[in-house]
């Protein structure tokens, strides 16, 4: 219980400075100064004191979509072993669950795109649920190789099994496993090469696109909401490959520091990489995409036969 | 039909109810057990239903019909949930049919039916009150209403092979009597009736032959007789295999599925509710009793099959409907998707309890037979919110819809409740069977084989696609149909649907929401239907603590309503949080940003059509869409254009490859044919006497 | 009445019901052959007579009765009517033109016909031997032969004539291979001649007033 709320907090708090660090990562490799790790929160707080906006046309989906985005994303924060394998949501804890609850939250924003009537808003939402349509496959089916092995599909059972059996890791399953869940990532969170999470041309944007008419509060939640996904997603990449230094059931405060710093390092770690690798790839135009989950797939549906063949 | 026996010596009726305890009751007498006296009376009321369809006049026909129908639904779910529960009944009627009599028997298994059945009854029929107020409150469609509901009722019923294939013909007829309600109003009112009419009589004969061979091998007509005999296994292929044609195409399968789209979006809209939710269902039950039931499982090879044809189905069914811009159309196409997902389970059960693991089998029919429940709630739900929009806007069309969402908020709310729902998204109730269902998948089958590791990764990666694309299908149909601004004048006019409407729209979104919140309270009734069936012991799912279902011999949990309750929670914290840190400031108005280029107009906003863009070109190989551009000059010159007209439409690709050139074969035939009939009577007639002297002398020669 | 008796009076009836129905072949008048299908009528009643006597059944007394009544008087009285009227607009309608096939030809294969129905029926009096039994092929070759009327003669009236010349020899094989129709069947099958009487009746009218003849090979031109 206690490493639950102490995950969540550790999200809610550290998300915007995980974006800010990508972003400094970001600067400094292409030579300029950066605006600092904090700028994000600086960010949050500005957006939180403007006035929220509501345009003409639009109805209670469009204010509803940003606070369902954030309470899906509390939901998963609170369920995917992060910190401690024991989460009090045992019965959410479902990796299959999880990501249907991520797919509620993209929804729930293209709906609130699509309620504002623009040409960009129903580009954005079209984009998006393009995508997530091409991603599905790739999901269900790493969750499929990750269990396998486990003989289920709760995500504490298969961090456990990993903690118990270190060397199950390197296997070319977990290997392909790991390729496809980073393609995932990607192409969940809208970074580069699926969508440049910084451009402002629109018609390059598939989230932007959608959340081009909130400000204020609105945005802030929004922005705030994607950095919590980012974080959670990246943790979880961190659990299921890598999950020394997370906290068991009933561990005491020292293991759960131990767990909130080895999170802290990993999640830091692997979105360090993650800004470097933007640095040197481009965004890929919106058909090339397919051909991009396309391959992951196929990845993917070779780890699953590998299990199989190799089990 | 050499081999069937005739119960020649019983010429009473003879009826049994046995409750859960074991004790007969046989005799004349009122039968003991509430499911018998439900069913009876549900079909006694449909009867009622259409009697008084008949003689009332035109202004209390639709409220009378309509709740006397409603009635018999509720008696149905009552004596369904009753079946389910373990009283099985059976009645046989020796001189209702003559030479083989009519044999009825209620088992958890058809009681899972019978209670979907009249759920869907209920709610079409309350909501059929208003809708068929104006325009079709004709005597022939409101008594074939409940009329075509009785047979649907039947079919479940049914213990013996004579029964069951008198039901689906009367289920046959009444419902194309109702798909061709409206021919007045619409010329492809007429054709989507001929191609219903003609599809449907032809899955009829194969169903027929199939199970007449069924009866003859096993030398006896009643179901208890069929499952004692063991045919052949040649014959049991071939039996399989024709019925397994006859009730995919019945539930919508590719490639017998082009009647689906076609008949949905003309019915009116009651009857596309009931022919989508509770008709199709037939075809699954069919194949479960047939395949699964009477003939004992079958080698893994039919299961597989079912499978494959599931898997494509589910596939080909949600591209369709991705790029469908016609609501109803739409909805019929996802219907396809839906009993895809489901044969995917019915396969999958099969394949397992041939491969020797009833558990697993048993968990994949419980998941196939929940999709089935749930499927049948959100399709009702979509069907009679699309029949509103079209009711209020008179038009289908997603293009010409879009800002309905303030004239016709209850609508709007319940329409966007059935998209959750047909998404799979939690918190819907779509989700949870398909959780249950990939759970029966992806579990490993120690003795499966090469073709377990084959079908299950290949299974799963065509369910999630699938589920991806229903995502994106109902983001574009809610997300463009309700929201936004109006595009056309339909929608600008838009009302909000009469009470009876609403009312019957609500009790489906009832349903949907304690189908999404409680699944546990049916898992026991599901678990006695399919250990009936695969056989097995124990429950495959199990409910533990507050609502959760555990799985037995897999570690994995889900408990919806938590999933709910914390979504729920979470939803307050947010809306709560930024109250205390944010200034308090009103909300202002403001103009959308049009690159300051004036004002916007709904013609700036994305349609069904640009938003299923992206998707269609990605999946331009399977669907091959045309598009044609027609030029008319003016009058005067060749040389200046009066009008350039663009058409791009999506074609049903499996209609164009397979029906089209089967088509015109025929019509090549029959010119052909004509040539026989030269117009003198006298050739004609010098045919049949050939023939008749012809086979007088074949006579002679052989004896 | 004494078996010899019996079976003599049967075939004699049977001999005259064959003849008629052959002569109808050879006649080439309408009036001619209406007259010969009531001859064959009447003897179809002697037929069943003679079996109701000799069965000692009053009803099939009844029925031979009735039988002679509808097919030797309702029927042809109805055909004949049917007819244009001497002298009338149609009077070359009276004659009937060149059959399909000519009268020579006709009659070899109602001979053919014959040997045809006499091998086929040779199970049928296995069966049961009897007098009655033995007299089927007479009731087949007159089918054979009605049918054959029907398909080569070009009057629509005639092929109405060879229509109930087949009628006429089911009823006969009927009552001579069973113990007796029962009276609805037969009553139903009297009603749906009567019936297909009246109709072609109606249409030959019809047809006469539309196209000024019933000249089927005329009418083939109407076959777009």
């Amino acid at each position: 219980m206690i490493g639950a709320i102490l995950q969540v907090v550790l999200v809610v708090a550290g998300a915007p400075l995980l974006v800010g660090l990508m972003r400094q990562v970001r600067a400094r490799m292409e030579g300029r100064a950066g605006a600092g790790v904090l700028q994000p929160w600086r960010d949050l707080r500005k957006l939180l004191r403007k006035e929220a906006i509501n345009p003409h046309g639009t109805g209670w989906v469009f204010r509803l979509a940003p606070l369902l985005l954030a309470a899906t994303a509390l939901v998963v924060t609170a369920v995917v072993p992060l910190v401690t394998t024991a989460s009090p949501l045992d019965g959410v804890a479902d990796l299959f669950a999880v990501t249907a609850l991520l797919a509620l939250g993209s929804v729930a924003l293209a709906l609130g795109g699509l309620d504002t009537g623009t040409a960009f808003g129903g580009m954005g939402a079209s984009r998006e649920v393009t995508v997530l349509a091409l991603v599905e496959p790739t999901i269900l089916l790493s969750v499929f190789a990750l269990s396998v092995r486990v003989g289920s599909t709760n995500l504490g059972a298969i961090v456990t099994s990993t903690v118990n059996d270190p060397l199950a890791v390197i296997s070319p399953v977990s290997a392909l496993a790991a390729v496809t869940l980073a393609v995932v990532i990607i192409a969940e969170t809208g970074r580069i090469p699926v969508d440049n999470p910084s451009t402002h041309l629109e018609l390059t944007m598939i989230h932007e696109a959608m959340v081009l008419e909130y400000a204020g509060p609105d945005l802030a939640l929004i922005e705030w909401a994607s950095a919590i996904r980012l974080t959670v997603l990246l943790g979880l990449l961190g659990s299921l490959f890598a999950p020394w230094g997370i906290a068991a059931a009933g561990a005491g405060p020292v293991a759960l520091l131990v767990a909130v710093l080895a999170l802290a390092v990993k999640v830091g770690v692997l979105g360090a990489l993650l800004a470097a690798g933007e640095v040197f790839m481009a965004k890929l135009r919106l058909f090339r995409i397919p051909e991009l989950l396309a391959g992951s797939f196929l990845m993917a549906l070779l780890a699953v036969a590998a299990s199989f063949f190799l089990a | 039909m050499t081999g069937i026996v005739t119960d020649a010596a019983m010429s009473t009726t003879l009826i049994t109810s046995v409750p859960g305890t074991g004790s007969a009751v046989t005799g004349l007498a009122d039968p003991a057990g509430a499911a018998g006296a439900s069913f009876v009376l549900a079909l006694a009321l449909c009867l009622a239903a259409a009697l008084v369809a008949l003689v009332l006049p035109g202004r209390i026909r639709p409220a009378a019909a309509g709740a006397l129908t409603a009635a018999a639904g509720a008696a149905a779910v009552v004596a369904g949930v009753r079946a389910v529960a373990g009283e099985t009944w059976s009645a046989w009627l020796p001189d209702l049919l003559p030479l083989l009599g009519v044999r009825l028997g209620l088992d958890p298994l058809g009681g899972v039916f019978l209670a979907v059945t009249g759920a869907v009854a209920v709610c079409a029929a309350i909501y059929g009150i208003g809708y068929t107020r104006h325009g079709l409150s004709g005597r022939g469609v409101q008594a074939a209403l409940p009329l075509f509901v009785a047979a649907m009722l039947l079919v479940p019923a049914a213990a013996s092979v004579s029964t069951f294939l008198v039901a689906w013909e009367l289920m046959a007829i009444a419902s194309l009597l109702l798909v061709v309600a409206e021919h007045h109003k619409r010329a492809a009112v007429g054709e989507a009736g001929l191609w219903y009419a003609v599809m449907t009589h032809l899955g009829f004969a194969v169903i027929l032959a199939g199970l007449a061979a069924l009866a003859a091998v096993s030398g006896g007509d009643a179901f208890d007789r069929i499952r004692e005999a063991t045919p052949s296994a040649a014959a049991a292929n071939l039996i399989f295999l024709a019925t397994f044609a006859g009730f995919a195409s019945k539930a919508g399968i590719v490639p017998l599925h082009v009647w689906l789209p076609r008949a949905h979006p003309e019915a009116p809209s009651q009857v596309s509710a009931l022919m989508s939710a509770a008709m199709v269902n037939m075809g699954v039950y069919g194949v479960v009793r047939v395949g699964l039931d009477l003939l004992g499982g079958g080698p893994a090879w039919w299961w597989l099959l079912v499978l494959a044809a599931g898997a494509l189905s589910a596939l080909y069914g949600i591209l369709q409907a991705v790029v469908a811009s016609d609501l109803k159309r739409l909805l019929g196409h996802s219907t396809t998707e839906n009993m895809g997902l489901v044969l995917i389970g019915v396969g999958a059960a099969g394949f397992f309890a041939a491969s020797g693991s009833r558990v697993l089998a048993a968990l994949a029919l419980v998941a196939a037979l929940l999709h089935v429940i749930n499927h049948a709630a959100f399709k009702t739900l979509l069907f009679l919110a699309a029949g509103s929009v079209l009711h209020a806007t008179g038009t289908r069309d997603l293009d010409a819809l879009g800002g309905l969402r303030e004239r016709m908020p209850y609508t709007t709310g319940l329409f966007a409740l059935g998209a959750l729902a047909a998404s799979a998204l939690p918190p819907g109730n779509g989700f949870v069977s398909e959780w249950l269902l990939l759970q029966s998948l992806v579990n490993s089958l120690p003795e499966g084989g090469v073709a377990h590791a084959v079908t299950m990764p290949l299974a799963v990666g065509v369910i999630a696609l699938s589920a991806g694309l229903a995502i994106a299908t109902f983001v574009k149909a809610f997300g463009v149909g309700f929201l936004a601004r109006p595009r056309g004048e339909g929608a600008a006019n838009a009302h909000e649907s009469p009470p009876t409407m609403l009312g019957g729209m609500l009790l489906a979104g009832a349903a949907c929401v304690a189908l999404a919140l409680a699944p546990t309270l049916l898992l026991p009734g599901l678990a006695r239907a399919v250990s009936g069936v695969v056989g097995g012991t124990g429950d495959p799912v199990t409910v533990a603590g507050a609502a959760t279902l555990r799985l037995e011999g897999i570690a994995s949990t889900i408990s919806p309503l938590l999933i709910a309750a914390w979504l729920v929670a979470a939803l307050v914290l947010v809306l709560a949080l930024p109250r205390l840190f944010a200034a308090r400031r009103a909300r202002r108005a403001a103009r959308l940003w049009d690159c300051g280029a004036g004002p916007m107009t709904a013609r700036m906003e994305y349609t069904a059509t640009s938003f299923a863009e992206p998707l269609g070109r990605v999946f331009d190989d399977v669907l091959e869409p045309e598009s044609d551009i027609d030029v008319t000059p003016l009058k005067e010159s060749a040389y200046l254009v009066e009008r350039v007209r663009f058409h791009a439409r999506v074609p049903d690709r499996i209609e164009r490859r397979l029906y089209e050139p089967v088509l015109a074969g025929f019509a090549v035939a029959g010119r052909a044919a004509t040539r026989l009939a030269n117009g003198s009577v006298h050739r004609y007639l010098a045919y049949g006497f050939y023939a008749l002297t012809g086979a007088l002398i074949l006579l002679a020669v052989l004896t | 009445m004494s078996e010899s008796t019996y079976v003599q009076l049967l075939d004699l009836a049977c001999g005259a019901f064959l003849l008629a129905g052959v002569l109808v072949l050879w006649r080439r008048d309408l009036t001619a052959i209406v007259r010969l299908f009531a001859a064959q009528g009447a003897a179809l009643a002697a037929i069943v007579i003679v079996l109701g006597v000799w069965q000692g059944s009053a009803e099939l007394v009844v029925v031979g009765v009735a039988l002679g009544g509808l097919r030797a008087g309702l029927l042809p009285y109805l055909i004949l009517r049917a007819l244009p009227e001497r002298g009338g607009p149609g009077d070359g309608e009276g004659r009937e033109t060149q059959p399909l096939v000519n009268v020579a030809t006709s009659l070899v294969a109602a001979a053919v016909l014959a040997l045809i129905a006499y091998a086929v029926s040779q199970p049928l009096i296995r069966l049961a031997p009897s007098p009655a039994a033995q007299a089927v092929p007479v009731a087949l070759t007159v089918l054979l032969v009605g049918f054959f009327v029907l398909v080569t003669r070009r009057r629509a009236l005639s092929q109405v004539v060879g229509f109930l010349l087949i009628d006429n020899a089911i009823t006969a094989t009927a009552f001579l291979t069973t113990n007796g129709v029962p009276l609805v069947v037969e009553l139903g099958v009297s009603l749906d001649v009567l019936l297909a009487v009246l109709v072609l009746r109606v249409l030959t009218t019809r047809m006469r007033a539309a196209f000024g003849g019933t000249d089927l090979d005329e009418l083939r031109e109407l076959r777009d």
